[in-house]
């Protein structure tokens, strides 16, 4: 899996990966996400649009992500998740914490 | 269909990278039988990558487990078995609920279980078998 950190504006940043989010890919995930908090980048929009397949190491990942940019004042948002993400996050009731945003575009506004 | 392969076997060993031999294996049986619904078989591969997830975190000798996984596409349903020469695991209940949002672990195996109509657990003197079926749509 790739990770592609930009930032967008003064405490926002949109995350770019591809491939399966899986238990290999999820710590890179999770370093990643938390770098970028640490640099002050704490409103983060991670764009699942490439992922094809996540497990449960990939959500517990979001999850961390999440946790960390809240407690920096921000928030994680995801968007474009696939019909395996949307499904997955549905069974585990995540998508009650993560609301799954149909575009980057949506999900960068209103914070 | 005659002649069309149904049986798929992949054997590894329990480390994080040999996932990859498990979607691949899926993909291609995707790629094979393409009456197959594209849901019914991403639910399955979400099943098996959290079976054998589960075997990677807590077989043991750790690294050192030897798995092999068979999946068979039948008329009505798509079925794996996912065995391993492991000490017996620890198996958490699997009708438990799902933890709260904000909890990191602890989904894996109520993952796979709410995508697939059957999945049981088999620990016999030398081995770990999960059967895991998700019937066809």
């Amino acid at each position: 899996m790739d990770i592609e950190l930009s930032v967008i504006d003064a405490g926002s940043a949109v995350i770019r990966c591809n491939g399966r989010l899986n238990m290999v890919a999820a710590p890179a995930l999770k370093v990643g996400i938390e770098k970028l908090v640490s640099e002050g980048q704490a409103r983060l929009v991670v764009d699942l649009a490439d992922i094809s397949f996540i497990d449960s190491s990939g959500l517990g990942s979001l999850i961390a992500g999440l946790k960390k940019a809240r407690q920096a004042g921000g928030n994680l948002r995801i968007a474009e998740a696939s019909e395996q993400v949307l499904t997955v996050l549905r069974l585990t009731n995540l998508d009650r914490v993560l609301h799954p945003y149909p575009s980057v575009e949506e999900a960068s506004h209103g914070w | 269909m005659a002649g069309e392969q149904s049986v798929y076997v992949v054997e590894g060993v329990a480390v994080p990278d040999s996932l990859d031999l498990l979607h691949d294996l899926l993909e291609r049986v995707g790629s094979d039988h393409p009456d197959v619904l594209s849901e019914d078989l991403s639910m399955l591969e979400t099943a098996v990558i959290e079976i054998a997830g589960n075997l990677i975190e807590h077989g043991r000798p750790a690294g050192g487990v030897d798995y092999r996984l068979s999946l068979e596409v039948m008329l009505d349903r798509l079925e794996g078995m996912l065995s391993d020469g492991g000490e017996a695991l620890p198996i958490p209940p699997l009708d438990g609920d799902m933890p709260d949002p904000f909890s990191e672990a602890g989904r894996g195996i109520l993952i796979a279980q709410a995508v697939l109509d059957e999945l049981t657990y088999e620990r016999t003197a030398v081995a770990n078998t999960w059967r895991m079926v998700r019937k066809r749509h």
